[in-house]
């Protein structure tokens, strides 16, 4: 058969005044009609700039060397912009960032509708308004025909993308490029993305060059992968044969990187001493934490609904603990850090750091807090001020809390960059030229100047990529051996959590559905929710929990209006009788891990199963 | 229901705003130097004449008093009567107190609702002026950043907006009228007396308006989703017109209810100028003749014109962007 799509001796290169760095190097490959093909490689090693160029938006200051990028043997590159246009209809493209692919200000139905009467004029606006409603329905998009009205600020990032995957199919392509269109999502979402991408490619013909940064993700879809680095396509084998049999050494090293789950763990995180009684040394206590907003309620006159972002929370974390909060977006976790580090105070219940309740502290007791909890954010790139010097950056929090000799702050703060891998030759530089890693290692620093007892890790690791991630563990682990540490994460990566935390607590729509030990949790996860995450992380190893039997489908409920019962049952495999109208309790499961589910046999249960 | 509920808060939100206006501008009116009566009776008449006008006028009672009364009139459309200028027409003042020829003294509010639409004319004709001269150099500067439109509008603006106003107003009138005879200049008589002090106007208008549409429009060009849209297979004509343009108009409007406030400040000076009878003109005179009603009337009724056109301007932008909402 014909491929599709051909590209040969493709390269790009980035043209700016006095220098030229190529991006691409000599890329050759083909992907047959009805194949997913995918493309793996580190961040920066030029799979965005393939794939952009395969569907011809090489803009400067990127500029092609050389090559052909032929789609039915008519090489694209060569073809007038109005001509190309017309291939539009054929080609479809998907990027990572789905809330920035549409006009905010116009509905997305009306804008899909929009596409496909500029593709395919000889559709009526009546036949394509009915045809993308059907699609939207056919990716599961709760009530399509009333959220075919909406604007995309009412879309989640899940279903936007799932909405530009209608619009890219919209016109039956032949080739669609998805360029790592999981990334922003979570993985129970981005699960659904790809199996719905596998469908489609049977109902609609389709070929996907399916684009990703994790090996993982790609062996989901593709049955063959091309691994690029540096610019170079390094190898091309059916998917399995390449997890299985890298012939590449920058293959081998990408598997090896890949983190393992289930099998055996080299290094341990740092637990804290198991025969410790629990209440005594726990530094930060949550009792029946909530936290509502009022949020303005839509077309009504004056009325507010309540959002009830955190549910009656209660955990400890114990001196020394690596304690993770893992869920989905919008399940609390963020709502939470500000909780912990009093950034807001709760609706309900209290947080006591050593059994003093936060919400009090005012003035010097207050900064005392703060300097014992600091907080490491997400964002590297938003949360460094572009025009301070690093070393100014880190003075800063030490003049805060009443510093002032400035020998003394110059040595602390050169001790810290020291500490955290930073060169003290960046004292005075500008952040302008550092990486996502070394912004993050000032993130870092900037908390540890002030020798916090705990940081609390707000998706610190997620912009990072894996070698980055695997960097910065290490140092973590480091930091908590020499002072002592306690960590938090939040985070929604658990493949990160598995090799970093050694207590978890699940939540889900605001609730901790889930509290266990490392070991327990991904060995014997105790609530339905768990099982589906962990049965939809992507990995490299046979699965303990498959796909068929866990994952769930849609999205979860507003927090706004909750559901009956339990939280969960909407999009429970297992939800019977009880769930309906009584919700779960947390109940015990063995010495200290709890799961709230009513299959969690309990002495409860087994009471109400005497009786 | 958004509207409704929009409409309330911000209706209500106005009603304190042409309160607080009405409230400072009465204060200050009382505390400044320059007393109306003797304005009004003649500078020839006795010291205890003046007081006893003074008193049946309410002029001698605390200002809370008097504002308290004054506004009592104001809700029920009633602004006052002018101190100094009669029903027939022709302003006064000066004359003596005890002058016969003198008539019933005229409304405020018809003061104003005659001088009202004219001014309205010539700040429609204006801003017709200036977003079309704005909006072809704006929007041709804003999608090539660089270009040569983007360097025309700079000099432009530049230019504009080191003109004065009162200069211009003098030199086109002596061009355009003078020299060239192509349009009148100096009082009423048609629509034709418009132009002149509108064109003055536009030009003092523009260079905001350019800046922020060239700017607007390279902003919105530069959006992930004009890039995405091309791959999308929209065509270029169809994003500007239908995505970028829409979503550039934003903070336009949002400038124009700012920029309606310097509009009424230049509409003084320009038909003072141009003699335009329009509420500029009456404002000017009005502070000369130490006309506390009329000044009060206009305060009133342009800091209530300001603020419903904020409200128009705001409702249209949500319109267009609906994540204005909230």
């Amino acid at each position: 058969m014909d491929p599709v799509l051909s590209v040969r001796d493709l390269s790009v290169a980035l043209t700016l005044p006095g220098r030229q760095r190529t991006l691409l190097d000599g890329i050759g490959f083909d992907v047959a009609p009805r194949e997913i093909v995918g493309v793996v490689g580190a961040s920066g090693a030029g799979k965005t700039v393939l794939s952009r160029a395969v569907v011809n938006w090489i803009e400067p200051p990127l500029a092609i060397r050389s090559g052909s990028v032929s789609f039915r043997g008519r090489n694209l590159l060569a073809l007038p912009p109005r001509e190309m246009r017309r291939l539009r209809r054929d080609i479809a493209y998907v990027g990572a960032n789905p809330m920035g692919a549409l006009d905010p200000t116009l509905p997305v139905g009306r804008q899909i509708v929009e596409k496909l009467r500029a593709v395919m004029p000889e559709v009526s606006p009546k036949e394509a308004q009915a045809r993308v409603v059907a699609l939207l329905d056919a990716v599961r998009i709760p009530s399509a025909a009333s959220r075919f009205h909406d604007y995309p600020s009412h879309f989640s990032g899940g279903m936007m993308q799932r909405a530009l995957i209608v619009d890219a199919m919209v016109s039956n392509p032949a080739l669609l490029v998805a360029d790592n269109v999981t990334q922003p999502l979570d993985v129970t979402v981005a699960a659904q993305v790809i199996r719905l991408m596998r469908e489609l490619t049977e109902r609609f013909d389709t070929a996907i060059l399916f684009v990703s940064s994790s090996l993982p993700v790609a062996r989901e879809a593709a049955s063959r992968t091309l691994v690029i680095d540096a610019g170079k396509l390094v190898e091309e084998q059916a998917t399995e044969a390449l997890i299985a049999a890298p012939r590449h050494a920058y293959t081998r090293a990408l598997v090896a990187q890949i983190p393992v789950i289930w099998g055996e763990r080299p290094t341990l995180p740092a637990a804290p001493k198991p025969a410790a009684p629990v209440p005594a040394d726990a530094i930060i206590s949550l009792r029946d934490v909530s936290q509502t907003y009022r949020v303005k309620k839509r077309g009504s006159f004056a009325g507010t609904s309540a959002l009830r972002a955190v549910r009656n929370v209660t955990f400890d974390i114990v001196k020394g603990d690596s304690f993770a909060v893992v869920g989905e977006s919008g399940c609390g976790k963020s709502t939470l850090m500000r909780l912990l580090s009093r950034l807001e105070r709760p609706s309900g219940g209290s947080v006591l750091c050593e059994g003093r309740d936060i919400a009090g502290l005012s003035g010097a007791e207050l900064l005392g807090f703060r300097r014992k909890l600091q907080l490491v954010l997400q964002d590297p790139f938003n949360s460094l001020p572009p025009r301070t010097g690093i070393g100014a950056m880190l003075e800063a929090p030490l003049r805060t809390h009443g510093w002032r000799d400035p020998r003394k702050i110059r040595e602390k703060v050169r001790a810290v960059m020291d500490d955290v891998g930073l060169p003290v030759s960046l004292y005075d530089d500008l952040p302008l030229g550092l990486s996502a890693g070394q912004r993050q290692r000032v993130n870092v620093a900037r908390a540890m100047v002030l020798d916090p007892e705990i940081l609390l890790m707000d998706e610190t690791l997620s912009a990072l990529d894996q070698t980055e991630q695997f960097k910065l563990l290490a140092l973590f682990d480091k930091l908590q051996r020499a002072h002592g540490l306690t960590y938090i994460y939040i985070s929604h990566d658990l493949a990160m959590v598995r090799k970093a935390c050694n207590r978890i607590a699940v939540m889900y729509l605001g609730e901790v559905v889930e509290l266990a030990d490392n070991d327990r949790l991904f060995f014997d996860p105790g609530h339905p929710y768990t099982r589906a995450l962990l049965s939809a992380m992507p990995s490299l190893e046979a699965r303990r929990y498959r796909p068929e039997d866990c994952l769930m489908e849609g999205e979860p409920p507003s927090p706004i209006d909750l559901p009956i019962g339990c939280a969960f049952r909407s999009r429970c495999p297992q939800a019977f009788g009880p769930c309906l109208d009584r919700p779960p309790l947390l109940s015990v499961r063995g010495a200290r891990d709890l799961a709230s589910c009513h299959l969690v046999p309990g002495p409860g249960a087994t009471l109400a199963g005497a009786a | 229901m958004f509207v409704l509920s929009f409409l309330a808060r911000r209706l209500a939100q106005g009603a304190v705003i042409v309160f607080l206006v009405s409230l400072l501008i009465f204060t200050l009116l009382r505390v400044v130097p320059g007393d109306p009566v003797r304005l009004m009776a003649g500078g020839m008449a006795p010291e205890a004449l003046i007081e006893q006008i003074a008193t049946r006028m309410g002029l001698r009672d605390p200002i809370p008093v008097q504002f308290g009364r004054y506004l009592g009139h104001v809700v029920q459309g009633d602004l006052g009567q002018s101190f100094v200028r009669p029903a027939n027409g022709a302003a006064t003042g000066g004359a003596n107190f005890n002058d016969a020829t003198r008539g019933e003294r005229a409304e405020v509010i018809r003061l104003i609702l005659d001088a009202l639409p004219m001014t309205l004319q010539l700040a429609a004709l204006a801003l017709a002026f200036a977003l079309v001269f704005s909006g072809l150099l704006g929007i041709a500067a804003g999608l090539r950043p660089g270009g040569i439109a983007d360097r025309v509008a700079f000099a432009v603006s530049s230019v504009f907006i080191s003109l004065p106003n009162f200069w211009l107003g003098i030199v086109l009138a002596l061009l355009l009228s003078v020299k060239l005879g192509w349009l009148p200049a100096i009082g009423y008589g048609g629509f034709s007396y418009t132009v002149l002090p509108a064109l003055v106007l536009a030009v003092e208008l523009s260079p905001v308006l350019i800046r922020t549409l060239s700017g607007a429009v390279a902003a919105q060009m530069s959006e992930s989703y004009v890039a995405v849209g091309h791959v999308r297979g929209l065509s270029r004509p169809r994003i500007v017109a239908a995505h970028a343009l829409r979503n550039a108009s934003v903070p336009l409007l949002n400038l124009l209810g700012v920029q309606f406030s310097s509009l009424l400040g230049g509409v003084i000076i320009v038909e003072y100028i141009f003699d335009y009878p329009g509420l500029g003109l009456l404002t000017i005179n009005a502070v000369l003749q130490r006309d506390f009603p009329l000044i009060q009337g206009i305060a009133i009724v342009t800091s209530a014109i300001f603020v419903l056109i904020n409200i128009l301007v705001d409702l249209a932008a949500t319109t267009i962007d609906p994540r204005l909402a909230y």
